[in-house]
């Protein structure tokens, strides 16, 4: 199987390139479960942080252990956007995105509590891998929604087309599936 | 304004109010939140560190709310984790699926776990990480997905238990149903 290197403060792994739909594979970042990766990309995306920030919002599921990282390290709370709404939630507010990992509509949800540590806030986007933009619009749409400012968008990656509006610490390019 | 019951939890020294969610009529149960709240998970993890033994090699838990947790026991002990995952991902290759057998939700969860995972478990001494245990249903999955994958679940550790069952489990405290 064929695999892309990357290096982020000194921490070395191979990511497998695995086909994800018709016509396009990708180097897998998975955070979930690799601690020393996560801290060092935390460590790194810490010191790329713009000024100002005074919240971290990132979504379920894969960037949770970043914005755990990052948080502690830079003592900003976090606050993640899930993808369903909990029956326990207060007022919460949504927007639906198209997945293009999956291909289906996708919903981002804020928790009703959470919307007060939002509003009026300069807001710090963060996400693990982010390729054609939609979850980030998504995201966006339902900061400002609450009266948020996106202040940033921090991201361990771009992937395909490269892009100025993301503070990232690489670049994956997108794979042949015969690459696979 | 909407006014809201909580209910305090002290756990080493920090304290949270939570909200109290009313399921169903007459039931009302402290909503411990993971996600986003770096100290209270800080202060969970430090009471769960010293149970995690000496010959464990990994964690595993499931996604979403016990992630910070697994996350901050793994980096206190030096180990990888595992998080399976509730819904099938596109990248998954032969994944191991899982049904939960769950009397509280009726409608049986399932878990994923790729199969590029589970070679990471065979032969291997696994503890299994959950936030909050009701039933034990999900727990229970998660060692059998271990146990098809080859690996030896040594501990089971939860930060809260809420109700009855779930034999086994360690857990930090007892929350109430009110």
């Amino acid at each position: 199987m064929k695999s892309y290197p990357i290096e982020i403060g000194g921490v070395k792994r191979e990511l497998p390139v695995v086909q994800v739909g018709d016509g396009v594979a990708v180097a897998l970042l998975n955070l979930l479960g690799d601690t020393e990766l996560t801290e060092a990309v935390a460590e790194e995306m810490a010191k790329r942080l713009p000024e100002g920030i005074e919240v971290l919002v990132t979504p379920e599921v894969k960037a949770v252990p970043l914005a755990h990282a990052l948080s502690r390290i830079t003592g900003l709370p976090y606050i993640v956007a899930r993808k369903t709404a909990k029956p326990y939630m207060i007022q919460p507010v949504t927007r639906e995105v198209l997945s293009i990992t999956t291909g289906k509509p996708q919903l981002l949800v804020l928790d009703g509590t959470d919307i007060a540590k939002i509003n009026g806030k300069q807001v710090a986007i963060v996400d693990d891998v982010v390729s054609t933009g939609s979850t980030l619009k998504g995201l966006r749409e339902l900061i400002e929604s609450v009266g948020g400012k996106v202040g940033a968008v921090m991201a361990v990656f771009t992937e395909g087309t490269p892009r100025d509006d993301v503070i990232a610490l690489g670049h994956l390019p997108l794979f042949n599936p015969e690459e696979a | 304004m909407v006014t809201m019951e909580t209910y305090p939890i002290e756990i080493g020294g920090v304290t949270r109010h939570v909200p109290l969610h009313e399921p169903f009529p007459g039931v009302r149960l402290p909503l411990v939140e993971f996600l986003g709240d770096i100290e209270f998970v800080r202060a969970v993890a430090s009471e769960l560190t010293n149970r995690v033994p000496e010959d464990t090699d990994l964690i595993v838990t499931a996604e979403t709310s016990p992630i910070p947790l697994a996350h901050e026991l793994a980096a206190a002990r030096d180990l990888s984790y595992i998080v399976v995952r509730k819904r099938r991902r596109p990248y998954m290759v032969d994944p191991l699926i899982q049904e939960v057998e769950s009397l509280t939700l009726g409608a049986g969860e399932v878990l994923w776990l790729d199969r590029r995972y589970t070679e990471r478990i065979l032969n291997k001494n696994v503890v299994l990480v959950m936030d909050v245990v009701a039933s034990g249903g999900t727990m229970q999955a998660l060692e059998r997905l271990v146990h098809r994958a080859g690996g030896r679940v040594t501990k089971r550790l939860a930060g809260f238990h809420q109700g009855n069952g779930a034999e086994g489990i360690e857990t930090v405290a007892e929350l109430p149903m009110l």
